[in-house]
């Protein structure tokens, strides 16, 4: 069993600090690979590393958006091993609706998916529709309360990246949520 | 901003600020006038109800995989397998393991005692994240958001982004004098759930991270103390890199370079020019 020992100051091992983001860290390993085999191994090789890296030196900042890092680089290194050419997440985001096609629709149909209640199926679906570029941005901001800064570490982009990524995300989101609600309607 | 701007800002409609707002990403003058329009235009009103409707509903629905039976221990294993040598050990093969423990802490101890040796103080989290983003920056791992040698520009760019105000100085003042330095750019961090600032100086061809945080949000602690100039500076060297974090009129700041000694000649980038120079001296080893 991990994590009985703190040390004199009452403050945590690393392996029990790091254990506490098991749950979202297989949440976000899911986002991205989208199949539970996978995410488990990703899991498993970002807590390898982690101690491994640990143990050659402690983690400075952010310890959770440093499990988040190590997890996403691990997923990049292997996504490239397997097409063995150049990454790119997200590359069919291009030719999505504009955001500002998304307002005037929730301008004109206010609240529709509140009123007949967003079950947590249907925002699973609906995110596991998005590309994963988006996904991921989501995960990170609206699950896990990651600043736009520390959003921009994890991804190694800058800022204003991240912020108009989570703009459209969050605008095709809509979009695919309201398009539930209106079959849900029978419209 | 004048009367009729700020009538035209309040006027303009702010959808696209509404995912910025809800995630707390506005600031200042530009959440000053978000709200201002919010409260006056009911379409916006209702758009923004939306969007945080939104964001609880996904927020609430966390977490959408549960993570599979036998998982956490065999993360628990991977992390007892690789737990220090000392905690895997046999009895036997421990007591041997203490005993050379126990002579090397002793050579430690000696080590430590040398009269030139900097106490072995825990560094405050400032500086290792201080330390850790001019690493990354080393690294091309972390990318500029602003590059210009100005001064003006950079704080101009910072404005209205920090939770304080931020004027980088002009050394040196006179136009005549050349400077010894060069600023590269800049950049946002986050840190402790805010922003803070790395500013990118250049000399002799070695880079120099300065990085900025409200004093409400970090003190400095740790290390070696040097007083100096009325100020109390922190010195650590982490991972190679010498940092001085010291605080000063609200702010705390953070110097990191490879400079020799205590990295002094990096406060070029605030003192330069001959009559400040000679006040470095005092930041030598005791």
């Amino acid at each position: 069993m991990i994590g009985q020992g703190e040390d004199k100051e009452g403050q945590k091992s690393i392996e029990q600090a790091i254990l506490e983001y098991l749950e979202a860290l297989y949440g976000y390993a899911m986002s991205l690979a989208r199949n539970p085999v996978e995410a488990e191994d990703l899991v498993q090789e970002t807590y390898l590393r982690a101690i491994k890296g640990a143990r050659r030196s402690m983690p400075t900042g952010d310890l959770k958006a440093w499990l988040f890092r190590i997890l996403r680089n691990i997923w990049i290194n292997q996504r490239r091993r397997a097409q063995g050419s150049e990454l790119l997440l997200g590359i069919d985001i291009e030719g999505l609706e504009s955001e500002s096609e998304w307002t005037v629709k929730n301008q004109q149909r206010p609240d529709t998916i509140f009123e007949q209640g967003l079950l947590r199926e249907n925002i699973r679906i609906a995110l596991e529709s998005l590309p994963e570029a988006f996904r991921e941005v989501i995960v990170l901001r609206c699950m896990e309360g990651f600043s736009y800064s520390q959003i921009a570490e994890i991804l190694g982009c800058p800022v204003g990246t991240v912020m108009s990524r989570i703009n459209r995300a969050r605008a095709e989101l809509r979009r695919r949520l309201n398009k539930w609600a209106d079959g849900f309607c029978g419209k | 901003m004048d009367f009729v701007g700020s009538r035209r800002a309040v006027n303009e409609h702010v959808i696209y600020q509404i995912p910025l707002y809800v995630d707390n990403e506005l600031q200042g003058d530009e959440q000053r006038l978000f709200e201002a329009h919010i409260n006056a235009c009911a379409s916006c009103w209702a758009a923004l109800e939306y969007e945080r409707r939104l964001i609880l509903a996904i927020h609430q629905a966390r977490p959408l995989y549960a993570t599979p039976e036998g998982l956490r221990e065999k993360v628990e294993q991977i992390l007892q397998n690789h737990q220090p040598i000392s905690k895997r050990f046999s009895s036997r093969t421990r007591r041997i393991f203490v005993a050379t423990t126990v002579v090397l802490g002793l050579m430690l101890a000696w080590f430590i005692a040398r009269p030139t040796h900097i106490p072995l103080v825990r560094p405050s989290e400032f500086a290792l994240v201080a330390v850790d983003t001019h690493q990354r920056y080393t690294r091309n791992q972390l990318p500029l958001e602003v590059i210009s040698s100005s001064p003006e520009e950079i704080s101009t760019w910072f404005a209205g982004k920090l939770p304080f105000n931020l004027k980088l100085p002009n050394y040196p003042e006179d136009l005549n004098q050349s400077k010894p330095y060069e600023i590269v750019g800049a950049r946002l961090i986050g840190f402790k759930h805010d922003y803070a600032a790395h500013v990118v100086y250049r000399l002799h061809n070695r880079p120099i991270s300065l990085v900025v945080t409200s004093e409400t949000i970090a003190q400095p602690s740790g290390g070696e103390k040097i007083p100096w100039q009325g100020l109390l500076f922190h010195f650590d060297v982490i991972n190679g890199w010498k940092v001085l974090t010291w605080s000063d009129k609200g702010l705390t700041y953070a110097l990191v370079s490879d400079f020799e000694e205590h990295g002094q000649a990096s406060c070029v980038v605030c003192h330069s020019g001959g009559q400040d120079q000679h006040k470095f001296e005092g930041l030598k080893f005791r």
